[in-house]
């Protein structure tokens, strides 16, 4: 404990703290999928299903932020024109 | 009042490689001793286009940004909600990002965007890095007089947030270079 304490004490737990490790399992999972397949062309379908849905869940549980949990229920992203696609809804 | 800047920068790494590390820009731990106002990155939503290419995403960037005391005052609070838009072409290889924040807008509205396209010069080697940012500050009359202060400094941070946004960048085009070269080659 005492000698972490100085990098530790920096930020206090933000709302979607409790999802840390899900969200680091998602991130990690795309940043691999982005560089190892997307960049490469192979775009025809995206990996790390399972990763998101547990991670959107704990998100819609504890993101409290009215504005951008919005966001979250949005079927569509606020940019351009979207196109509607399925998330590939793996079994 | 708007003020808005415009800023160019040429990384010498391919667009890949480049458009991955803005990916890990934020979440990468080490990096966030040097961006230590980013709090927390969350992806909100995010779609793929199998058809042509294209990424859509949706991120939350939660800014701590404490200020001089006054502007704690006014706007009670010191943490600032942002939302991410992205777009990824990857047919084009093209990436284009659009960050606002969407607390204190009664008070400021900020737009940054950046676009990373392969360098004309050298599109296979090289990204050309395009940045936007305007700030505006609502001219509330009682804020009137101190709101351009308040937007300069605003202004400066940004500034020398993209500076260090840079540094954490060419880091990590650094070892995802490696990192593939060691893999792949």
């Amino acid at each position: 404990m005492g000698l972490l304490n100085k990098e530790k004490k920096a930020s206090p737990p933000s709302s979607t703290s409790p999802c840390a490790n899900l969200r680091a399992a998602y991130h990690n999972c795309f940043n691999r999928w982005y560089s190892e397949k997307f960049v490469k062309g192979q775009w025809d379908k995206e990996d790390c299903v399972s990763e998101w849905q547990k991670y959107k869940a704990c998100l819609s549980e504890h993101l409290e932020d009215k504005h951008l949990s919005r966001f979250l229920e949005a079927d569509e992203v606020p940019v351009e024109s979207t196109i509607r696609v399925d998330p590939a809804t793996a079994a | 009042m708007v003020k808005a800047y415009k800023q160019e920068y040429t990384y010498k790494h391919p667009w890949e490689i480049v458009s991955s590390a803005s990916w890990r820009k934020f979440a990468d731990p080490e990096n966030k001793r040097i961006l230590s106002h980013i709090r927390e990155v969350d992806t909100l939503n995010h779609k793929l286009d199998p058809s042509c290419g294209k990424l859509y995403t949706t991120r939350a960037i939660t800014i701590h940004a404490p200020g001089p005391w006054f502007i704690r005052k006014i706007v009670g609070q010191d943490i600032c909600h942002c939302v991410e838009s992205t777009v990824v072409d990857g047919q084009s290889r093209s990436m284009q990002l659009t960050t606002r924040n969407i607390s204190l807008q009664k008070f400021i509205e900020v737009e940054e965007k950046i676009k990373y396209d392969p360098h004309p010069d050298n599109p296979s080697g090289w990204t050309i890095c395009r940045q936007e940012t305007s700030i505006q500050i609502r001219p509330l009359s009682a804020l009137a007089s101190m709101a351009e202060k308040v937007e300069q400094r605003c202004a400066e941070r940004f500034v020398q947030n993209s500076a260090k946004g840079r540094e954490v960048m060419e880091r990590i085009c650094k070892y995802l270079e490696a990192e593939s070269s060691g893999i792949t080659l």
